[in-house]
């Protein structure tokens, strides 16, 4: 069993900020909702490897499996909304590019 | 030995993840998701926490994945992105910028590097408690299921 000293939990963090700075990147040079969803999706990758370190924590242990579970679930929840929502736009704008989201708000 | 493992385990996660952000179709860009998020569920497995790795895995990806990989499969005829190089670069500068102080951290306390902290992963909840948050989540899950039924039925009406 590998356990958490300050190397590996360098290793960690710096990969979790890496994979999450390309998300934002891949979120942002977007042209569709499709898109979106994966870059949404690769975030949540990198908060639960983020999540890992908390474990090393005898008296958080338990604690951060309990936070593991319950970001595992409403980040899925989450992802299927807008997975959902990309259903809807779909259905109602026969497009699914983000420049066609105007209506109700700021422009995506 | 293992914290090779780790590196190995880290760079590729990253790679596939970069694969997302370069590839201009959809499609391929999930199936690198969802490649990227093995990976890291893979890291929760070398600390042995397989239950997290279990979860991840059936989930997120076996779940959320495929239905993102099956949507993107049905909009793939559409490969164009934008990709914006400077950005790219701001996102280098900034990642070598918090690993080098990470780094340069474990360089000026030495004595917090030697620290060594092992997993307990015992006593996680009594049987009754985690029985109820299970229930609450399946609960949850269900919801949100009727939900996005009423939705996408109240889509099509319109």
């Amino acid at each position: 069993m590998l356990a958490i000293d300050m190397t590996t939990a360098s290793i960690i963090y710096i990969t979790s900020f890496v994979i999450l700075l390309i998300g934002y990147l891949t979120a942002i040079s977007s042209k569709d909702v499709i898109r979106l969803l994966i870059s949404l999706e690769l975030m949540f990758g990198a908060v639960f490897m983020a999540l890992i370190p908390l474990f090393s924590v005898a008296l958080l242990a338990n604690a951060a499996f309990g936070i593991a579970i319950v970001t595992i679930f409403t980040s899925s929840g989450e992802l299927l909304i807008l997975i959902a929502a990309i259903a809807i736009l779909d259905k109602q704008k026969r497009d699914i590019h983000t420049k066609t989201i105007k209506i109700g708000g700021d422009r995506v | 030995m293992e914290v090779w493992v780790l590196i190995a385990l880290a760079g590729i996660a990253v790679l596939s993840s970069l694969g997302v952000l370069l590839s201009k179709d959809n499609f391929y860009s999930s199936l690198y998701m969802s490649a990227t998020l093995i990976f890291v569920a893979s890291i929760y497995a070398i600390f042995s926490l397989q239950p997290v790795f279990v979860l991840i895995v059936f989930i997120f990806v076996g779940a959320i994945g495929i239905v993102t990989v099956a949507v993107a499969a049905t909009y793939r005829s559409d490969p164009e992105s934008q990709f914006s190089k400077p950005w790219a670069v701001l996102v280098v500068i900034t990642a070598a910028v918090v690993g080098f102080a990470i780094y340069s951290y474990k360089m000026l306390n030495p004595e917090m590097s030697s620290s060594v902290i092992k997993f307990e992963l015992i006593n996680f909840m009594s049987q009754s408690e985690y029985l109820i948050l299970v229930l609450s989540l399946v609960a949850l899950v269900v919801l949100l299921l009727l939900s996005v039924l009423k939705m996408v039925a109240g889509g099509t009406e319109d």
